[in-house]
């Protein structure tokens, strides 16, 4: 397995905050929707710069749907593949869920059953995925609010398996570790523990918000301290290369994400990327 | 009668015409183009990096855009709202280090006037000539006597147009064909028209500084959508100077609505541009002009 250098703290790169993104001036690592870069046409204007300034620029898919039972739509890989070219990324990632089944395009993210059968399916998607990949591909497992009645296998014997047959990465959201974690009453640092950390890629850090008792990873609001000291636990185990913020949605003053991006730094000991020379 | 038989309209062939008629409307175009490059050349060391966003909103869309560039700033502020009966109202203080403009139209939301009417509101209008001023000082915007003397140009392709309509009407008389004459008056009208209407602001040097701009905050375009939230108040008071009305109705929708903003304000004259436009078309006189040489007299009158 390719060993990843460290990158440090990086942010999701989307169109609304790109003149945020592009006056960060300790940036060395963004993400950027896979299926919102054309294969071969124009690059948004922001990436251009960023790929300009030496930024890693990975293409984060979320329509491939890895996690369906039917295998994964050639045409999404190829574009998965060429967009990954086009920005010399230096890996790419998706998401164990799927999004579609028997045609229907479901339009979320949707957790899949922890069976023997659908780590068989994921892996011979992953396998396919590869084969047009000339970078490694890192998978991250998604927040569910609830577990499927006939799971055979727990959360964390599920994704090794996973990664173990697959040969991918990982790229764990940790705010997703701390939803399932609360919204079922367990230690999300025990988690952990029984995760391969070395083979983490990258980590999402997002936002998230209490609704009616259970914790929703919204993406669209601050992230809260518990999001940032699991991240402290996370790296005092093992550091992963990179740590980015992911906002989706009502993005607030750039005070806001700055002071986020620095706390992230802080609690990850990366040096801050949001002043010159830091 | 027998006038009318002798022959050429005028005494001119038709030919001969369509030529000398075609290279004065050229020759009008070119000159004009030569004198508006050195009209609206401006100061070659003049930039606008360093501008306020109402100053480079004056740039790009005249006095309308500077003070919906100010609108955007204050109303990203949260200074200023509108009142539902499409009148402004203060909403929050003055934020600190705003611009004479910003003073004015924020007082002028105080008095509760429509915002249509702010354009009209006399600290507004002083503030607009002070920023108006120190613009055409830098070399960056033509005064209204230059843009005068720019339009003087129309005059002169207007009488050839009427020239060329006399001309017309003559040859009808004449019972002579004036297709090539219909096409060469269409072409005389293009060129009165974009004459007439320079109205640009912006010179040379400021156009060029600000196409620059424009790249550089290519963010702002309302097509990305921007979180004029993270961008705060400079960001959405440049962006509606750089893109338009369009960045108010990108931001605040219901704001841009109820102050009755008008879409489409950007980008004032801007697209009128120097250029020998004229020179691609000017060589077509050709064979058969409009006087044409087939006169009814000649050897069949019997």
């Amino acid at each position: 397995m390719r060993r990843m250098i460290p990158y440090g703290v990086g942010i999701g790169w989307r169109p609304e905050i790109a003149g945020f993104v592009a006056a960060l001036p300790g940036l060395r690592f963004a993400e950027v929707v896979a299926e919102s870069v054309h294969a071969h046409g124009d690059l948004p204007a922001g990436l251009t710069g960023l790929r300009e300034r030496g930024v890693a620029v990975v293409p984060h898919g979320v329509k491939l749907s890895l996690g369906g039972a039917e295998p994964v739509d050639p045409a999404r890989v190829t574009h998965l593949a060429a967009v990954a070219r086009r920005l010399e990324a230096p890996l790419v990632s998706e998401h164990i869920a799927y999004v579609r089944a028997g045609g229907v395009e479901a339009g979320h993210l949707l957790p899949i059953p922890r069976s023997r059968e659908a780590v068989d399916a994921v892996v011979a998607n992953v396998r396919r995925t590869r084969e047009e990949l000339d970078v490694p591909i890192a998978l991250e497992p998604i927040a569910a609010l609830f577990d499927w009645p006939d799971d055979e296998l727990d959360e964390a014997a599920f994704l090794t398996e996973i990664l173990d047959r697959s040969e991918a990465l990982l790229l764990l959201d940790v705010a997703n570790v701390y939803a399932n974690a609360r919204n079922r009453g367990t230690d999300p640092a025990a988690l952990f523990d029984r995760l391969p950390l070395e083979r983490v890629a990258y980590c999402h850090v997002a936002g998230g918000s209490a609704h009616d008792g259970v914790y929703h990873d919204t993406h669209t609001d601050a992230v809260p301290q518990e999001v940032l000291n699991l991240v402290a636990e996370l790296c005092a185990r093992h550091r992963p290369p990179a740590l980015m913020l992911e906002r989706d949605g009502s993005y607030p003053p750039a005070a806001e994400l700055t002071a986020e991006l620095d706390a992230i730094a802080a609690a990850s000991g990366y040096p801050a990327i949001t002043r010159a020379g830091a | 009668m027998e006038f009318a038989a002798s022959g050429d309209t005028w005494g001119v062939p038709g030919p001969t015409f369509l030529f000398l008629y075609l290279g004065a409307v050229a020759a009008v175009a070119v000159a004009a183009a030569l004198h508006r490059r050195s009209l609206f050349a401006g100061d070659r060391g003049a930039r606008v990096e360093n501008l306020g966003a109402q100053q480079v909103a004056y740039l790009n869309g005249g006095d309308r855009l500077a003070v919906y560039s100010s609108l955007g700033g204050l109303r990203a502020a949260g200074a200023i709202g509108s009142a539902g009966d499409k009148t402004l109202s203060q909403t929050g203080p003055l934020p600190s280090g705003v611009t004479p403009l910003d003073t004015a139209v924020y007082n002028a939301a105080g008095r509760r006037i429509r915002a249509r009417e702010v354009l009209t509101d006399q600290w507004v209008r002083s503030a607009l000539d002070q920023l108006r001023g120190g613009l055409e000082a830098n070399g960056l915007a033509v005064g209204a006597a230059t843009r005068r003397t720019a339009r003087l140009w129309g005059f002169a392709a207007l009488a050839l147009l009427v020239v060329g309509i006399a001309r017309l009407f003559a040859g009808l008389a004449n019972d002579k064909p004036v297709l090539f004459l219909v096409f060469a008056l269409v072409f005389a009208g293009f060129v009165t028209v974009t004459l007439a209407r320079a109205n640009r602001i912006a010179t040379r040097a400021a156009v060029d500084g600000m196409a620059d701009l424009r790249r550089r905050h290519d963010y702002l375009s309302p097509r990305q959508s921007p979180s004029y939230a993270t961008y705060g108040v400079s960001g959405a008071a440049m962006g509606v100077a750089l893109f338009g009305a369009a960045s108010l109705y990108s931001m605040d929708p219901a704001f841009a609505a109820e102050a009755e903003i008008h879409r489409t304000a950007t980008a004032g004259g801007s697209t009128f541009d120097s250029g020998g436009s004229g020179s691609s078309c000017s060589g077509s006189s050709s064979s058969c002009g409009g006087g044409s040489s087939c006169g009814g007299g000649g050897g069949c009158g019997g």
